[in-house]
């Protein structure tokens, strides 16, 4: 017991005292923080000043082209928490050609389409090109095309069509003798915004936040994990290959040192938890106000219960995760070899992660369900359902049931694996061979 | 004399290999036991026995004189190094005594005597990696000291050391020694061991091949060996009909006689062509006698 303890004792001095425990603790949500925002708000920012010229097939439509289109909504964190991207605050400077008199569309747009090649920045420079057929009014197989040096500018491209659309019906209206003043109130888009009902009754404005959220959330969940596995595991490759393993297990028992790593490394893991969610609870809450007004309801996301449910799936995903690096760093020499043996578990160990998309939009389907009920998959799954849902009390209690029995057979496994495994020096056992190593031990 | 340790018929086989074939032996309180073979003649696989690493297939395993657990009475020192390179001089050493179960005032007492007198105080707070493989290998032995072993066990203390290292290792061997330690030292360089141990067990494929105090040992084997100094071209000495087996380096050669052979025809042949500097009948070296036991060809792949 109190050899386990010396070993709980190093493991975790060892561990806090690096230069990456202090980083992922302080930095690392900050970070994550700002992997998720910033992009936002830089796509926001960095759309300005967009260079258009329009071919008007039709000439009709120069006063809605008339003059450079300002941002149709200027804040864009509103913009943002609105969820509509094509308001996105954007400028964009057309350049009109009345092309109705043209016979051939395709020779006037050609000497514009020949610009899209010189540099952006030079006066005839331009970003794209929107061709307006002739039959725009009329033909009911009329097409927009927007020319563009990269497909993927859909902002541009949902605006100009909005822009050309809305002029085109106002045209058509007014064309049947409604009055254009009357043509506004007509037409008038009716914004929508998206509300969540809770079972408890409470409302929550979501929208982009709750996606934003759910992914700090679950980066803050799984990537210590795979980190601090990784160190487990390489520790252990460590131990073996300066034969420190042989001082340790002459010692105590393997168990005893395995139970002592392990949960040297639970220590600094919950120690990184607890700095986290004072910060994230002294920081939520002095931006909480700010952020509300920027739309962001986020005092909805800082429930107790948030914090309990973060902290106990924490530390369940967390503990089958290091038990899965374990068994690697025991069965290897080399941080190579190991880093080979867990890459396909570690892509496997992934999945949530992978379609986080799909369970947090749908926290309630059925394999938002199955996940959070699974091995591996459940503290992850189950802990963004409850934070970006209400998932039934008996849901989390047979994830947590299910989370700690698979850390219990891991554990188990990995005791037997580490008996064998961490005094063996030949190749890298194959995965048959490390169940064959389980059933000798 | 009192025993410390004896092992009795171990046996341990991985799959068809039978790495350890029925070992036995005992090691006696205050001695410096010599455990030899060639790598892979099974002196690791017999230390890790010893150490509770393995079980045995077969045969036991006896501690004797003390009530305290086997695991304790152990201070092992595993080949090359056994450290933690990130870790700090004091703090290692504490942990390595904490581990056998030795922790509180004592210890760090102790701890901070042996760092002075292997003079590594100044460097008690410097990391593992920070220090030379000598002052390393020196806060290796100090671990296993610390919590006052019954018995010693080093695994190739000298391999992967320069001269000096090696000397220095030699001399806390028999500081050690005089200390009224009791030392197994697992080597395959037979001149080292000849040096320290009193007591040796040759292991070959896994059986012990020969046992005994050292002197005993040689003695039995008789004067049969010359060792010849000289300078002059001696490859000569070779063909000679008396001789049965040479080892000729650098105008010294070892050699061992056929059965009833006169030394003297031997300085004979030798007159104007050598010119000797030292001419001696002596009890074969450990080198030839395991030359003797093993057969020349294994020899050959050892040198």
């Amino acid at each position: 017991m109190n050899k386990m303890f010396a070993v709980i004792k190093r493991e975790y001095l060892q561990a806090v005292r690096k230069k990456m425990f202090i980083f992922m603790t302080i930095f690392f949500p900050v970070l994550m923080a700002a992997l998720f925002i910033v992009p936002g708000l830089m796509v926001a920012k960095g759309l300005g000043g967009k260079k258009v010229a329009v071919i008007d097939g039709t000439g009709k439509l120069q006063s809605a082209f008339a003059h450079h289109l300002e941002p149709a909504v200027p804040d864009p964190k509103k913009a943002l928490s609105g969820g509509n991207r094509g308001q996105l605050p954007q400028s964009i400077d057309v350049e009109y050609r009345d092309a109705h008199d043209q016979a051939n569309l395709d020779a006037a747009k050609k000497p514009y389409l020949d610009r899209l090649y010189v540099d952006r920045k030079s006066t005839i420079g331009l970003d794209a090109v929107l061709v307006i057929p002739a039959n725009a009014f009329e033909g009911s197989d009329a097409r927009l095309t927007f020319y563009g040096r990269s497909s993927t500018d859909p902002f541009t491209q949902e605006r100009l069509a909005s822009v050309t659309n809305r002029a085109i019906q106002r045209q058509r209206l007014t064309g049947r003798g409604i009055d254009s003043s009357d043509v506004d109130t007509l037409t008038r888009e009716v914004p929508l915004d998206s509300v969540q009902l809770s079972r408890s009754g409470q409302q929550k404005k979501g929208g982009e936040a709750n996606l934003i959220i759910g992914f700090i959330f679950a980066a803050l969940l799984i990537i210590p994990s795979f980190i601090y596995g990784l160190e487990t595991m390489r520790g252990i490759v460590q131990e073996k290959s300066e034969r420190i393993v042989e001082v340790l297990i002459s010692s105590m028992s393997p168990r005893e040192l395995l139970t002592g790593k392990i949960l040297g490394v639970a220590a600094v893991g919950l120690t990184q938890v607890a700095v986290w969610l004072t910060l994230i609870a002294a920081v939520g809450t002095f931006f909480a106000t700010t952020a509300m007004m920027a739309g962001f309801d986020i005092s909805q996301f800082l429930r107790p219960m948030v914090f309990v449910y973060f902290a106990l799936f924490f530390i369940l995903g967390y503990l089958t995760f290091v038990c899965i690096y374990a068994i690697a760093g025991a069965a290897c020499n080399t941080d190579k070899e190991a880093q080979q043996l867990v890459a396909p578990i570690q892509m496997v160990m992934m999945l949530p992660w992978f379609i986080m998309f799909a369970i947090i939009t749908n926290p309630d389907s059925t394999l938002s369900v199955a996940l959070s009920m699974m091995p591996v998959y459940g503290p992850i799954t189950m802990f963004v359902r409850t934070l970006v849902s209400e998932p039934p009390v008996w849901h989390v209690l047979v994830s947590i049931a299910v989370s700690l029995a698979t850390i219990c057979v891991f554990f188990y496994a990995t005791a037997k694996i580490f008996r064998v495994g961490i005094l063996s020096y030949g190749k890298r056992p194959t995965i048959p061979e490390l169940w064959r190593w389980m059933k000798v031990a | 004399m009192s025993v410390v340790l004896s092992v009795r018929d171990v046996v341990k086989t991985f799959g068809d290999v039978r790495a350890v074939d029925g070992i036995s032996f005992t090691v006696q309180r205050g001695t410096i036991t010599g455990l030899l073979g060639r790598n892979g003649a099974g002196k690791t696989t017999t230390i890790r026995m010893i150490t509770g690493v393995f079980f045995p297939h077969a045969g036991s395993i006896e501690w004797l004189g003390s009530e305290r657990d086997a695991r304790d009475r152990i201070g092992y020192l595993p080949e090359e190094r056994g450290l933690y390179r990130q870790m700090k001089v004091k703090e290692h050493l504490l942990f390595l005594a904490e581990i056998k179960g030795r922790r509180g005032s004592d210890v760090v007492q102790s701890a901070e005597r042996w760092l002075k007198r292997f003079e590594l105080w100044d460097k008690r707070d410097a990391k593992v990696e920070e220090l030379s493989k000598g002052n390393q290998q020196k806060v290796q032995l100090i671990g296993t000291l610390l919590h006052d072993p019954d018995l010693i066990i080093l695994d190739e203390p000298q391999s992967g050391l320069d001269p000096v290292n090696m000397l220095l290792v030699r001399n806390l061997l028999r500081e050690l020694k005089e200390e009224g330690r009791t030392i197994l030292l697992s080597t395959h360089m037979m001149a080292e061991a000849e040096r320290m141990a009193d007591d040796i067990i040759l292991v070959h494929k896994g059986k012990v091949v020969l046992s005994g105090a050292i002197d005993a040992v040689r003695d039995s084997f008789g004067k049969n060996t010359l060792h010849i100094d000289y300078e002059g071209d001696g490859a000569f000495l070779e063909q000679l009909p008396q001789v049965k087996r040479a080892m000729i380096v650098n105008n010294a050669a070892e050699l061992s006689l056929v059965e009833g052979a006169d030394p003297q025809g031997i300085l004979e042949a030798t007159i104007g062509r050598l010119r000797i500097r030292r001419f001696e009948l002596a009890a074969p070296s450990l080198e030839e006698i395991f030359i003797e036991q093993v057969g020349a060809e294994t020899m050959e792949s050892i040198r």
